[in-house]
């Protein structure tokens, strides 16, 4: 057994004076129940991700994209499985109770996750603007986390989010040059993508925000999502691409660019189960699991070492 | 591959330029420590021709690694034309990565490499880990977990 502490005060002066803390450490429960939230939801929209992806590796077009998203796919599920072993470590749910939960509607995946990727367009901004979202968001996370299983895990999903990010980077400059036809379509998914992906930071950050507090965020919300603007808005103007956003301001002293007013009417119906694609999503999701059931109960039955 | 000589050739410079591309999913490591590199060929009017190995011939890093070396070596004085190209032998093994290479995945990935025989030690703590996947998120990962500190560790695998 680890460390314990009396009091959430002393807890949380430990976590102040930059304690990391380990899974067998008798951490309090509410920052355990914390914690355990943030990596479920991630491992959930890491699953989530990995099947879009999967949906899509005999759609796209080229052996070396096609290369790149079946590789992307083993990437979001090899997160998704990392992260659900260190979330079931906390001992608040087991990784089956987990998929349970997440099959029956009953836990969230991240908002991006409850939209459908229509066309290669789609998959490109996505690739650019999800992952252009994610990758701050992990590192805002990553940056000072206080648990530490979590942290390190974070690590080496950032280095590989930031490979995805080059690819989508990579991808939507090559349709930039591409035909009108292309370019069109380019066109469509980010005026369908753009707002969907911006929601992904949330609300602008409480002033006493608890994660804020326990370290598993360093970064505020509205900074990330202002920095998101400010990186995308000046590229996709220079690849002759307009942003959906009527109220975007520029300030030519600054050279900042600031979006206009959020509709958060979106976001909640996502956290509420609600979206445009959230019960065919969770559907294929379930499928899956059922599909491979016989992979599991075979390998269940194996006895010890015959399986290698 | 050795790059002791004291002579700066082209030869030399071309594989220092080559050591400055990291893997892309792994920050912090050269792909000549990670035994990548297999030739490097010039000539007299400044040619030079690179020759790499996959870790796994599915990688989807591979047009990225390529150009980032392309880029690396065309950026050198009297360098002429350029080539990067993917071999198809020999076939890349675990052994052919450096021990600085293993120091720093083990220090700031928490990422081992697989051990010839025996269990691979936890980069953490040093105590022997179990394999709980063959396939964690690259085709040159598996995932294990620590018996002692119960880290779940990646371990990269050449099979």
């Amino acid at each position: 057994m680890g460390r314990t502490w009396s009091s959430m005060h002393d807890f949380e002066v430990f976590l102040h004076g930059g304690g990391m803390v380990e899974v067998d450490d008798d951490m309090p429960d509410e920052y355990r129940a914390a914690v355990f939230r943030f990596i479920e939801l991630h491992a959930n929209s890491e699953l989530m991700g990995g099947l879009t992806e999967r949906d899509w590796i005999p759609r796209t077009p080229g052996l070396r994209h096609k290369m790149a998203v079946l590789a992307k796919t083993q990437d979001e599920i090899g997160h998704g499985h990392l992260l659900y072993m260190v979330a079931a470590d906390l001992g608040v749910k087991t990784r089956q109770e987990m998929l349970e939960d997440l099959f029956a509607g009953h836990s969230r995946f991240h908002n991006v996750f409850h939209y459908p990727a229509r066309t290669w367009g789609d998959q490109v901004a996505i690739c650019l603007l999800v992952d252009g979202a994610a990758v701050p968001s992990q590192k805002s996370v990553y940056k000072d986390c206080s648990y530490g299983p979590y942290k390190r895990i974070l690590k080496r999903i950032i280095a590989e989010e930031g490979f995805h990010l080059r690819l989508g980077e990579e991808r939507a400059l090559r349709i930039a040059q591409g035909t009108d036809t292309q370019r069109a379509m380019f066109q469509q998914s980010i005026d369908d993508w753009w707002w969907p992906a911006l929601r992904l930071f949330g609300p602008d950050s409480k002033p006493d925000d608890r994660l804020a507090r326990w370290r598993l965020k360093s970064e505020k919300n509205e900074v990330m999502r202002a920095g998101w603007v400010q990186k995308f808005v000046p590229m996709l103007h220079s690849y002759g691409f307009t942003v959906p956003d009527p109220g975007l301001t520029h300030d030519p002293e600054t050279d900042v660019w600031t979006c206009g007013p959020i509709d958060w009417g979106p976001l909640k119906k996502t956290m509420a189960m609600d979206g445009p694609d959230t019960a065919r999503r969770i559907a294929e999701a379930s499928a899956a699991w059922e599909t491979t059931r016989w992979v599991r109960d075979a390998l269940d039955a194996a006895p010890a070492g015959a399986v290698t | 591959m050795s790059t002791m000589t004291v002579d700066n050739t082209l030869r030399d410079r071309a594989v220092a330029a080559v050591a400055t591309v990291d893997d892309p999913e792994i920050p912090g490591v050269s792909i000549v420590d990670l035994g990548l590199l297999e030739t490097v060929t010039t000539t007299a009017d400044g040619t030079v021709a690179i020759g790499l190995i996959p870790t796994f011939s599915g990688c989807p890093a591979l047009a990225m690694i390529a150009a980032d070396v392309e880029a690396a070596v065309t950026l050198l004085p009297e360098v002429g034309e350029v080539t990067v190209e993917w071999l198809r032998s020999p076939v890349w093994t675990i052994e052919r990565v450096t021990d600085d290479a293993r120091r720093t995945m083990a220090t700031n990935l928490t990422l081992a490499v697989r051990a010839d025989s025996g269990p691979t030690p936890c980069p953490r703590c040093d105590s022997p880990t179990v394999e709980k996947s063959e396939f964690g998120p690259s085709r040159c990962r598996a995932v294990h977990r620590c018996d002692s500190c119960l880290e779940v560790i990646e371990v990269m695998r050449d099979r």
